[in-house]
């Protein structure tokens, strides 16, 4: 509290409304959620991912949540007094980029009142002020830290895999010599290792699991763990990868590259989003809902158009995607410029003075700090 | 000239810095110079003892050399880049803390008690190995750049950004102490057929990448210390693939496991990214090796020349992923006209090299070019040499020559010329 002493008298009254949700619905709200678990976690164990986990949210000064990395247009706003309450939190949800503008919340805003009322009266179950004596008690939960919930998050952060204990391995190591190899370093791996770790995918369809999931199923799963970032129909948010659409680009001065319009592989998209989506939260989707996602995929690119299509390990590595013969081998080295044999000109190489055509600093979108520039193409991947 | 207000500041302020320097030094012909003539606090007060900084960092007054990032490159800071100060660096190491970062979701905290290393598929014995375990492998020591292949990929259009922090800064060359990814693989026995290996990280982008059991078996590392220390976090510690001359994305950092198949895996890095696109819609795959290339550090845009006429001394990196650099020539007429830069330092394959050309300057504007031609004959090609072979839409391998504009005044612009 010493930190924000002018923040006592708001906190205090923050800590009321809570206890007076009355008008949203907890249930209801815990689906609205949905939209938001992609990068927030809440309840026990919550730890920060993409954003900061949410438990005792109502109270907490912006920007403070334990060992989450704000922008800091947000710790601005929570050392400016900024106490996240019901009335706060609402204004928040309903335009995120308004409320606080430059803050990296990416997400567009809740439109209808009643969602978030049920939001807020989701979250505010994992909040422990509105007790008659919470004004009294810890005023500022972000600002205690080691809690007993970031105890529990370090341990739910274990690798969930039946990984035996090292001492057990080295019983065995000792026991016999391993047969294996020059060095005789290491130890074998035992299934279940390699089982929890080799989930790769390939074009052929080698590694993928049995299961299934139709457009329709991938609809629902798509919509509340992918649309946030990729947009309800593949075109993407801000600058978040478009999935869908892009045909007939690729020769254009803005190629729009799209798993429809530019990836050569299905099994592509299978591999990538069961090990590395959603963003913030990965592998936390069952092979199912892969399926699913994948043949809704396929639908936003148009490339199925049934909505009871089902995907599964049987079709996948047979549907072929427009632009697998799009690629082609390196052969830098065939262009002109890297011809064998030629010595580099010395002297007198171009006529004329050298004129400028084009200048950076007219364009200025050199970063300086405020970080209003806006780059006109080209990027890193 | 049309500037912005808010580079027109920025170079002004360091133009005025330079002006002050050079009346200070006119000034002590006439007077006396008071950083000689007065006592300095540190001169006469006692500093901070040995215990003061159980981990050194730079002084103070070097707080402006950083890594930068371009936030509007990328949708979240999470999965994004920053860039090597190379303007602010000399010599051919990068310091650890200023080696740029290319991440997918962020830096993976990993302790290393809880690092395991699988090697898995098609082998006789599929392994795991501990930190301890690696360490009992014969170690080797080797210094080597690494590059996204990204690196100046926001110029193909034209220039647009206006520092070789952010045309160049994908780049940095440590020493690597590893062991060989070789000794790993044989020890457990490499079957008849396998072709390829995919190396996977143990952060939450599954960063994996397919490739060729050859390059595997010739030069790849597996290191866990760069410059002597423990590599940095954001540089995959505990453990990364050091795939010497190939593009970084193939650099797999926190790397936890290596798979041996027959076929490559076709994965989201190799295929819808770290593709190059062509101007006739083909794209280039499996574009691994980084192309001959230079860039000069000094001057360039964050670093004008402040000194006015006289003695300039011209400074400059020049790598190839095919072996050593032989050569580097510099222009100051927009390449009209050439001479050989002098190159100094140790010359290691598939590393940085540092060169340097001093000349006096008349006061006139210049065109600064350079120029590297590696061991294999491969001469750096012109920004309109690559557009003309490949279009503007490549994004990637990038390693066309640089022009740097120096008004008159000193001041320095990324420039595309006739």
């Amino acid at each position: 509290m010493s930190r924000f002493p002018r923040l006592a008298a708001a906190l205090a009254l923050s800590l009321l409304p809570a206890a007076a949700l009355a008008e949203g619905d907890v249930d209801a709200g815990e689906k609205v959620f949905a939209k938001c678990k992609a990068c927030h976690a809440v309840g026990d164990g919550a730890k920060n991912r993409v954003g900061p986990q949410l438990n005792d949210v109502f109270g907490r000064i912006a920007g403070t949540a334990d060992g989450f990395r704000y922008s800091p247009a947000m710790v601005k706003a929570g050392e400016d007094g900024l106490v996240w309450s019901e009335e706060t939190l609402a204004a928040y949800l309903t335009a995120p980029r308004a409320f606080i503008k430059g803050n990296r919340m990416a997400f567009a805003g809740l439109k209808k009142e009643a969602e978030i009322d049920d939001i807020l009266a989701y979250l505010a179950t994992f909040s422990q002020s509105g007790d008659d004596d919470a004004a009294s008690a810890e005023p500022a939960p972000a600002d205690t830290p080691d809690t007993p919930n970031e105890e529990t998050a370090i341990a739910e952060a274990e690798p969930k895999a039946d990984e035996p204990e090292e001492a057990v391995v080295e019983a065995e190591a000792a026991a016999e010599p391993p047969a294996h190899g020059v060095f005789h370093l290491g130890r074998p791996a035992t299934e279940a290792e390699i089982a929890a770790w080799d989930i790769d995918i390939r074009p052929d369809g080698a590694g993928l699991p049995v299961g299934s999931g139709t457009v329709l199923e991938g609809e629902t799963v798509y919509t509340e763990q992918c649309a946030v970032c990729h947009g309800d129909f593949g075109e993407a948010i801000g600058r978040w990868p478009v999935l869908a659409g892009g045909y007939d680009t690729l020769t254009r001065e803005r190629p729009v590259k799209t798993i429809g319009s530019y990836w050569p592989y299905l099994s592509t998209v299978y591999d990538y989003v069961r090990r590395a989506m959603p963003f913030g939260n990965a592998r936390s989707l069952s092979d199912d809902d892969v399926y699913a996602l994948t043949a809704y995929v396929l639908y936003l690119n148009d490339i199925v158009t049934d909505e009871a299509f089902e995907l599964n390990q049987d079709n996948l590595a047979t549907i072929r995607l427009p632009n697998e013969d799009g690629f082609i081998a390196d052969d830098r080295h065939e262009e002109p410029h890297y011809a064998a044999g030629v010595e580099p000109c010395m002297r007198d190489c171009k006529p004329g003075k050298a004129e400028i055509v084009q200048h950076a600093a007219v364009l200025d979108v050199t970063p300086e700090g405020d970080g209003d520039e806006d780059g006109t193409g080209g990027g890193i991947d | 000239m049309p500037d912005q207000p808010s580079r027109r500041g920025f170079l002004q302020g360091g133009l005025a810095a330079g002006a002050a320097l050079a009346t200070a030094t006119t000034a002590a012909r006439a007077a006396d110079d008071p950083a000689i003539t007065e006592i300095q606090d540190w001169n006469r007060y006692a500093g901070p003892g040995v215990d003061a900084e159980p981990y050194g960092v730079p002084s103070p007054y070097e707080a402006h050399v950083v890594r930068r990032n371009v936030p509007w490159l990328t949708a979240d800071p999470i999965s994004s880049v920053n860039f090597t100060p190379l303007h602010e660096l000399d010599g051919i190491i990068t310091p650890n803390g200023l080696c740029f970062e290319r991440h997918h979701a962020g830096i993976a905290e990993i302790d290393p008690a809880q690092h395991r290393l699988m090697i898995n598929g098609m082998v006789d014995t599929p392994l795991v190995f501990t930190m301890a375990d690696l360490m009992r492998f014969p170690r080797e020591n080797h210094v080597y750049f690494l590059e996204c292949a990204a690196n100046s990929g926001m110029e193909w259009r034209g220039a647009q950004l206006n520092g070789c922090q952010f045309t160049h800064g994908m780049v940095h060359c440590v020493m690597y102490t590893g062991v060989k990814l070789r000794h790993l693989l044989e020890e457990a026995g490499i079957r008849a057929g396998a072709a390829w290996v995919m190396p996977e990280g143990a952060d939450a982008s599954a960063m994996s990448r397919s490739l060729p059991l050859e390059k595997a078996l010739d030069d790849c590392l597996v290191a866990f210390k760069m410059n002597g220390e423990a590599l940095r976090p954001g540089q995959g510690y505990p453990l990364r693939l050091v795939v010497p001359g190939w593009e970084g994305n193939l650099w797999v950092k926190w790397l936890r496991r290596i798979e041996i198949g027959d076929k490559p895996w076709q994965l989201r890095e190799e295929t819808s990214k770290y593709t190059d696109l062509l101007a006739n819609g083909k794209a280039r795959r499996f574009t691994w090796e980084m192309d001959v290339k230079s860039v000069i550090t000094n001057p360039s845009p964050q670093a004008p020349v402040t000194h006015g006429r006289g003695r300039l001394v011209l400074a400059g990196l020049a790598w190839s992923g095919g072996g050593r650099v032989s050569r580097v020539d510099v222009s100051i007429d927009g390449g009209r006209n050439w001479t050989t830069a002098r190159l100094d330092g140790p010359s290691l394959p598939k590393a940085l090299h540092r060169f340097y050309h001093a000349f006096d300057w008349d006061g006139s504007e210049l065109f600064l070019q350079s120029r590297a031609i590696d061991e294999n004959g491969f001469v750096q090609p012109t920004k309109n040499d690559l557009r003309a072979a490949r279009g503007e839409n490549s994004i990637y391998h990038n390693n066309g020559i640089q022009t740097w504009h120096v008004a008159k005044d000193g001041v320095v612009e990324n420039v595309e010329i006739s």
